[in-house]
Formats: structure tokens, C-alpha cells, sequence
């Protein structure tokens, strides 16, 4: 059984604030016992497990591509050079 | 004129000259000015429309070749991206998000002169099965607008279903295409992984999901992955299919060939006019000289528990960019405290992605991991191992799309365990990355059911052929709306 606490500890490191939103606790804790049905199915399951590697070979030439540069207009606190964003600390 | 022709007829009425395409799209929106205060399939309209219609007819009387679509139009998920169009996946978080560049399969259809319509609602982020999570309201059932109409890509089978549009695309990360294809009664396909580019589909679950036609007919539905299959550099997953022409040899019947009936998937759960449309079905296929057998594959029981495990893992990760700095909001210029800065903005997330994301976080995290992802994917392996092996005895697997009939809104919205159990038949073919195919079956007592035919991975052709076959024993009453 996963504890409340152990929920709201989750969701502050995806960085979701829950304080008015409490019901969202009971639900996911709900979905997540529902996921512990694997437990039974792993019992029968004893191969190693199988991994598809992608190929080296197939990957996208890595070459620079460059996107039409119109799009940085699109920002709205964007001035000459400079993108202002709001301040931090 | 009728709006309800198919794709293949639209476009031999207008090789014949019976209407123009400005005629055909105006009265699409004359229809869609009707019927969609009600039924709530799109998000936004393309006012441009009319305009480009007006264009490919200028052409044509010019004598200019256009593209095989000839101005079709056709609506479009709202989680997939079209040039200088909005993009919001039925989310606050991107309500004015509007996309710089069209998504492969977009540009692959406007190739063809295809006109997009409109963008179609769908559950927040593509996470739901009825569209209620939908940050703008949920879409309703033309065949009853008390009923859900399936999801997520629930907004693309209403336009379809309600001669809103005359085919659309969606996306099926675990039946989010063949669900609302079954409920509002059209053909809805989810294709081999990687057949169809993702590039440009918002990603919700990216190892898995893929962009499916939806459409009236089989042969529309096939039509329309002639023209968005391929090769894409932008996507790395994307097989080659050497140009494989689905519509041809469409009818060429199934006398001889093996089908297995999936038996976790007609067994306890299944509603009683489900099981009696699919044993119908099945009558069917034997009558077409197909041969049906009960196969049992273990590890369908565990199928959605793996389903939720990997997909809120993807999820978590991919929506990880959502933090108003490299996608969100513009906020207003003051001072923030960093963290709350980023879930303020997160905050715009509605109630299914937040728990969803929660999820995401818990499976794969330190402690939790060996238990919840590492076990999802072995149970993956071995599904996969499962079906492979079956596919060795059997040509096609069917089951119903879903195992349960429409509901009315708000009938499992409170049950999340309700509500994940809706997917049980569809995300086999997810996790497996076989393709396949919803089709119209029957309608019992005024809802639609409809079965599923899943074939072997790339073997989208002769899965046509079975839907093909089953669709033309059918004969379906119009939608009522």
C-alpha cells in the first residue's frame, strides 16, 4: 500500500502542488494498488527481459539544420538582441 | 448534397464536376455551424478554408493537376501540430500555443491538397477514454449526446460520425483512435508502430503511440495511410513500407485464412450485447470462409496495469517540459521564487494529467522502480512473445473494440479503475506495436459496437482485406443527428 505521504513527496519532486487538490491522493492512490496486480503476473515470467536496441547506424545525419529564424519574433519580450524573462531567485 | 459520402466518392463527384470543393466545404460548415454547439467536436475552425477551397477550384478550372485528396476536408486532433494553427490539446497549459511547423502527416496530406478543417477535442494531453478530461468540455455522442463518444480522440470520430468532416486523423496511445471509431459507429485504424512519422504529434507516450486514420469506410481509411506512411528523418522509429498500396486487392476476401478470438477478451467484463455482436461477427467471418478458434493469451490480464505503468512513465518525462521555461506561459515580468514559478504554470494541468504525472513520478523512482516499471515492461516482453507466437497459428486476432457499450457522462468518471478497464481490449495492440483496425458492426438499442481485427506487425494490408470483408456483410442504419 502506497502512503499518502509517500504521494505528496512524488508530486512536489514532478513539481505539482497539491494543497487544494487533496481528492487527487485518494485517486492515484487508488490507480497505483491497481498496478500492483503485476506482482501476480511476474510470477509466471522468469526470461530475462528483451530490450530492442536501436542501431547506431540508423540514426539522423547529425548535421545543423537551421529553423527558420522568424520564429524568436514570436516571443513576446523580445527587443534586438535581448529575450527578457522574468526574474528568478 | 450529401454529406455523408465517403472520401472515395467525394473525390469522383468532384473528378465528375457534381459540386465544387468550395460548395462541399461551405456546406460542411454550414452543418458544423448546426449540429457543433451540441455536439462539441472542435476545438478551432480553419476560417482559411473557404479561401483555399475557392483556390483549388481556380485551379482545376485552369486545368491545373491537384492533389489526389482534391480539397477534401478533413479534421485534425488537436494534438497534432498544423502550421500557424493553435495546438492546444484540449489543455489550459497550451491554450495559446499556436504551431510554428505542420507535423509530417500534415504536410504529407496537404501534399495531396487535403483541407484541414478543424481541430478536434480530445481528453487533456490525449489521457482519457470519453473526453471528460478535456480542458474545454467533452465532446458528445451523435448517436445520443447523453452518451460519451469514446476517446481520447473522441472530437475526430464525432466530426466524422456526424458528417462534420469527411475523415480525420487521431492518435491511439492504448485505443485512443479504435475507441471513439467503435462508439460513434466509423472505421478507426492504429497502425504498426512506426509506419506512420510522429514528428509533430505532441508526445504522450511516445514508445508506443501512433497516428491513426479515421474515417467512414474501410477503403477511406486505407486511402488515407496510402498518403501518411513513410520514411521520416525527423522520426527514427519510422519503417519503410516500399510504398505498399492498401486499397489494392482491398477485396480480396478472406476464404481460408485463420482467426483467432482472443479469450481474455470476451470473457468476464464483456457487456451481453457485446458478446452477442461479437459472436455475430464471428458467424461472419466463417460465412466469408475464414476459420475462428478461441486462443487464450495470459498476459492480456495484465495488459493495462503494464499499459498505465509505461505510459505515466512516459508521461511524466515528456511533460517534464511543460515548466514555463521552455514551453508555457508568458507570465507577467515580476519576481518569482524558481520553484513556484514552475508549478505555478503546472498548475494549468488538468485533474487526470496531475494524477497521471504523479503516477509517472512514483512507478520509475528509486525504491519503486523494480517493482512497477521493471515489471510492466517484462509483462510487455512477454505479451509480445505471446501474440507473436500466435500470430504463427492464426492470421488475425479479433476481439469487440471494447469490451463495454457507450455510457452516459459521468457514469465511470469517478472510478479510475472503471475507467482504465475501458481499455482492456485495445491496448494489447499498443504494447505489441501490431496494427490494428476498429470496424462498425452493429447497433443495439441506438449505440454502436464495434470489433476489432489486429494482424501482425506491417501486415496492414491483409488486415484491410478481413475489415474490408466484415464491413461489406453490414448494413447500418444513418446516424441519427
Amino acid at each position: 500500500m502506497v502512503s499518502k505521504e509517500e504521494i505528496e513527496h512524488v508530486a512536489k519532486l514532478m513539481r505539482i502542488e497539491l494543497d487544494d487538490h487533496a481528492i487527487h491522493i485518494d485517486r492515484v492512490q487508488k490507480m497505483i494498488e491497481y498496478l500492483d496486480i503485476l506482482d501476480r503476473a511476474i510470477k509466471e515470467i522468469t526470461e530475462p527481459l528483451i530490450v530492442n536496441e536501436q542501431p547506431l547506424e540508423n540514426l539522423r545525419e547529425d548535421k545543423y539544420e537551421p529553423y527558420n529564424d522568424k520564429l524568436i519574433d514570436k516571443l513576446k519580450h523580445y527587443k534586438e538582441k535581448f529575450i527578457r524573462a522574468p526574474k528568478m531567485v | 448534397m450529401n454529406l455523408g459520402i465517403s472520401a472515395l466518392e467525394y473525390i469522383d463527384a468532384i473528378k465528375n464536376g457534381d459540386f465544387t470543393i468550395e460548395e462541399f466545404v461551405s456546406e460542411t460548415f454550414d452543418r458544423i455551424k448546426k449540429v457543433d454547439d451540441k455536439l462539441h467536436a472542435y476545438l478551432s475552425l480553419n476560417e482559411k478554408a473557404l479561401d483555399q477551397a475557392k483556390e483549388l477550384d481556380k485551379k482545376r478550372k485552369a486545368k491545373e493537376k491537384i492533389g489526389a485528396c482534391m480539397g477534401m476536408s478533413v479534421a485534425i486532433k488537436d494534438n497534432i501540430c498544423v502550421k500557424d494553427t493553435k495546438t492546444t490539446c484540449a489543455s489550459k497549459m497550451l491554450e495559446k500555443y499556436v504551431a510554428p511547423f505542420d507535423a509530417t502527416v500534415i504536410a504529407r496530406l496537404r501534399k495531396q491538397d487535403t483541407l484541414f478543417i478543424g481541430k478536434t477535442n480530445l481528453d487533456e494531453f490525449a489521457m482519457g477514454a470519453t473526453t471528460e478530461f478535456s480542458a474545454y468540455g467533452p465532446s458528445k455522442n451523435p448517436w445520443n449526446p447523453e452518451y460519451v463518444p469514446g476517446g481520447s480522440s473522441g472530437g475526430s470520430a464525432v466530426a466524422v460520425s456526424a458528417l462534420e468532416s469527411i475523415a480525420s486523423l487521431g492518435s491511439d496511445t492504448g485505443g485512443s483512435v479504435r475507441n471513439p471509431a467503435s462508439f460513434c459507429s466509423i472505421v478507426g485504424l492504429k497502425p504498426t508502430y512506426g509506419l506512420v512519422s510522429r514528428y509533430g504529434l505532441i508526445s504522450y507516450a511516445n514508445s508506443i503511440e501512433q497516428i491513426g486514420p479515421m474515417a467512414r469506410t474501410v477503403k477511406d481509411t486505407a486511402f488515407l495511410l496510402n498518403i501518411i506512411t513513410g520514411i521520416d528523418p525527423n522520426d527514427n522509429t519510422t519503417v519503410d513500407n516500399h510504398g505498399e498500396d492498401y486499397l489494392k486487392d482491398i477485396d480480396a476476401g478472406i476464404d481460408g485464412k485463420k482467426i483467432g478470438v482472443i479469450s481474455e477478451m470476451v470473457g468476464k467484463g464483456t457487456d451481453k450485447e457485446v458478446s452477442s455482436a461479437t459472436k455475430k461477427a464471428l458467424a461472419k467471418f466463417e460465412d466469408l470462409g475464414a476459420k475462428c478458434e478461441e486462443i487464450s493469451i495470459d498476459m492480456v490480464d495484465y495488459s493495462v496495469a503494464s499499459y498505465y505503468t509505461i505510459t505515466s512513465t512516459e508521461a511524466g518525462s515528456n511533460l517534464a517540459r511543460y515548466d514555463n521555461l521552455r514551453y508555457g506561459f508568458d507570465f507577467d515580468l515580476e519576481e518569482y521564487e524558481f520553484n513556484s514559478y514552475i508549478s505555478k504554470a503546472r498548475k494549468n494541468f488538468g485533474p487526470e494529467v496531475t494524477r497521471r504525472l504523479i503516477i509517472g513520478g512514483f512507478v520509475p523512482s528509486t525504491g519503486h522502480a523494480g517493482k512497477y516499471f521493471l515489471e510492466a515492461l517484462k509483462v510487455k516482453s512477454r505479451l509480445t512473445k505471446e501474440i507473436n507466437s500466435a500470430f504463427k497459428k492464426v492470421d488475425y486476432l479479433v476481439a469487440p473494440t471494447v469490451p463495454v457499450l457507450p455510457f452516459k457522462f459521468g457514469e465511470k468518471l469517478d472510478d479510475p479503475v472503471a475507467m482504465f478497464l475501458i481499455d482492456f481490449n485495445t491496448v494489447t495492440a499498443n504494447l505489441t506495436g501490431k496494427p490494428a483496425i476498429s470496424v462498425p458492426f452493429e447497433i443495439s438499442n441506438g449505440l454502436p459496437i464495434g470489433i476489432q481485427i489486429i494482424a501482425d506487425s506491417m501486415q496492414e494490408k491483409s488486415l484491410f482485406q478481413a475489415a474490408y470483408a466484415l464491413e461489406s456483410t453490414t448494413n447500418l442504419p444513418k446516424v441519427p443527428l
